[in-house]
């Protein structure tokens, strides 16, 4: 092995991602063992399916966080854009691709509105967008007095379905809108993050907003970006978690926000900022639904499911931060 | 207390003694009864005061409706509050907690106003509830249905909003145990799943249960979006012939899986008969008319009554099935 490539993994063994993917490997293991439905094709599209949109919003999150903020105004802004986007589709028409732009555009402007408030104004973006959470669900509260919207254009009902795959006698499988959504949103994320200018200097704010703007850097801009890909995920997020429920429903969606920073923060980010990776989310994001989807599969009670959750949640936590103290501890000795 | 204030108070004394006379007399005209509901602006309560409108005409009460904004204890209790100072003669209720709701609804008794509630079996400070269905007979009902489906023998679940909502649960516990007496060969393949208030959480659930439990031939759902998940979920895996849907729903929401016949058949309490029963009963208060077992509530027929238990239930199960759906969708459900 090269020289460069032995260094790499060392690195990668030390990392908190390499002790969570042990601990789900070591689920995965036991859980297939346990229940032969468990390591199939078809378990996985299910999980990719039901995951995406806690997933794309968690993505989102992501890149709030390890520029330094944090943002949990994105249920509502989902609500919204899906509202708006779906009543509009209903009574001018639509496609797939003017949906997405109406979705888009609505997510990115409430996001970018959080970055005005929280850069101009310097309040703490944690109370921003709790502000701004209840003045866009509330606002959608009154406009739509709660009322559900139950028929959805045919096109949008239907959904996308490629590489279609026969399973059993009469399900199919096959590539959905969900999974796409969620693959282009890990695709597009981890591009941003590390294959871009702008992605080093929004792990660079994170880690020390002053010593940014000291060197130049354009924080106002960067928070709008940040807080707009936020909402833009929140867009794309809304649509698909509509098509999968064949409905929108404007309260359901506020609500879900722990379940997306528990799947960021598992995955390793830190709430201080400046320290986060698309590997870690997606692993966290995997912890979770494979905790869920395991429970129901091992037949564990609902009534003894959330302590499991918790449980597991903790050995990982607990594995990860065994491991770095170890390595203080072996660096203190050195 | 100063000039100011004393001058204020003198005033309002008197304004209070001049709007006195008059409201009497409105009074004696005819009742007043205001009915306070869990969110103003949902279908659920627009069908609601439908009924109660209704009641209102064919009573000659003054009947009405009004909610807080959202869904909030304290904005119920302030909305009761301002009906004690306004002297109304029937407080109705429809309670978010009862707990909160208690001292103010004796409050409201102490100053000679009746209070009808519905939904609120557990509510105290009220002189009679009013139910349009009996718990257990709703579970028992909904459990027959889905035996009948299944043909009495197969694998099951059941879901509820959460393990801790009580009518969910309560008509769980009736469903599983008239299955258990009369239903033999039916199992019940694992406790009773939460989530059934979310379309997506029953979906997901509904997609690990069936792998779970290849033979499942039943799913009860309590909770009115329960069903619609297990009904996405069940279509979306062509699994509609093998596994019967059953549970609650509204009907504008399951139109098209009760069309395609994966829920076959979904059941509720129509909420216009359930305001039009409030104002009813109210009018049997306000005439002193004796409330007992059997007693003919006008317009729903008889019901049954629970004296020492201050309840009334009318027997009017809803079925939404193909036969009736477009009517009621029609009636804005």
């Amino acid at each position: 092995m090269p020289k460069a490539h032995v260094a790499s993994f060392g690195r990668f063994r030390r990392s908190h991602e390499f002790w969570l993917l042990l601990v789900i490997l070591g689920l995965c293991a036991g859980l297939g063992f346990a229940n032969a439905q468990f390591l199939t094709l078809q378990n996985l599209f299910d999980l990719l399916t039901s995951y995406a949109f806690v997933g794309i919003l968690a993505l989102g999150l992501l890149v709030v966080l390890i520029a330094g903020g944090i943002d949990i105004s994105f249920t509502a802004t989902a609500s919204v854009a899906q509202y708006v986007t779906l009543s509009l589709a209903n009574a001018y028409g639509a496609n797939w691709i003017s949906v997405f732009a109406i979705a888009i555009g609505i997510g990115g402007a409430l996001g970018a509105l959080n970055a005005v408030f929280i850069q101009k104004l310097r309040i703490p973006s944690i109370i921003v967008s709790i502000a701004t959470l209840n003045i866009f669900y509330g606002l959608l509260i009154f406009f739509t007095g709660g009322k559900y919207i139950y028929s959805l254009p045919d096109w949008f009902a239907t959904g996308i379905f490629w590489f279609e795959f026969e399973w059993g006698k009469d399900s199919s499988y096959g590539v959905n809108l969900q999974i796409l959504a969620l693959a282009l949103a890990f695709l597009v994320t981890w591009l941003l993050l590390n294959r871009t200018n702008i992605g080093r200097q929004i792990y660079a704010m994170g880690g020390n907003a002053d010593a940014a703007q000291r060197l130049g850097f354009h924080v106002f801009g960067l928070n709008i970006l940040v807080y707009g890909y936020m909402g833009v995920m929140a867009g794309i997020a809304s649509l698909i978690q509509a098509q999968l429920a064949q409905s929108v429903a404007p309260t359901v969606l506020v609500g879900k926000e722990l379940d997306v920073v528990a799947a960021v923060v598992l995955g390793g980010a830190s709430l201080m900022g400046g320290v986060g990776t698309v590997l870690g989310t997606f692993l966290g994001l995997t912890l979770l639904a494979v905790l869920q989807n395991g429970i129901i599969l091992l037949g564990v009670s609902s009534y003894w499911s959330p302590f499991f959750v918790g449980l597991v949640i903790l050995i990982s936590v607990s594995a990860t931060a065994w491991s770095q103290r170890e390595r203080r501890t072996r660096s203190a000795r050195a | 207390m100063d000039r100011r204030q004393t001058l204020k108070l003198i005033g309002g004394t008197a304004a209070l003694a001049g709007a006195g006379f008059p409201g009497f007399a409105f009074a004696q005209a005819q009742q007043e009864m205001v009915t306070v509901v869990k969110i103003a602006g949902i279908p659920w309560f627009n069908a609601l005061e439908k009924g109660i409108q209704k009641g209102a005409k064919d009573f000659s009460i003054n009947a009405t409706m009004v909610g807080p904004a959202n869904v909030d204890p304290a904005q119920q209790v302030k909305l009761l509050e301002d009906l004690i100072a306004k002297k109304v003669n029937v407080i109705g209720l429809v309670p978010l907690d009862v707990k909160v709701c208690e001292p103010v609804l004796k409050r409201a008794q102490a100053a000679g106003i009746k209070v009808i509630t519905h939904e609120g079996p557990e509510q105290e400070g009220r002189d009679w509830n009013v139910e349009l269905i009996d718990s257990v007979r709703f579970g028992e009902v909904q459990m027959e249905r889905l035996a009948k489906d299944m043909g009495g023998e197969g694998d099951y679940v059941v879901y509820v909003g959460t393990l801790t909502t009580p009518l969910h649960n309560k008509w769980a516990d009736a469903a599983i145990a008239y299955q258990q007496k009369n239903f033999p060969k039916m199992k019940l393949v694992a406790d009773r799943f939460p989530g059934a208030d979310e379309i997506d959480t029953s979906q997901r659930t509904t997609l690990d249960v069936i792998k779970a439990y290849p033979n499942l031939r039943g799913i009860l759902g309590f909770g009115s979006n329960g069903p619609i998940g297990a009904g996405n979920a069940v279509r979306q895996q062509r699994l509609a012939k093998k596994i019967a849907v059953v549970g609650t729903v509204l009907p504008s929401q399951a139109k098209s899986l009760i069309a395609d016949d994966t829920i076959r058949e979904g059941f509720l309490w129509n909420p216009t008969d359930a305001g039009y029963a409030m104002v009813a009963v109210a009018k049997l208060v306000l005439d002193g008319k004796p409330i007992t077992d059997g007693v003919e509530v006008p317009g729903l027929g008889k019901a049954a009554v629970d004296v020492a238990g201050k309840q009334i239930k009318v027997d009017k199960i809803m079925r939404i099935n193909k036969e009736t759906i477009d009517g009621l969708i029609a009636g804005g459900l």
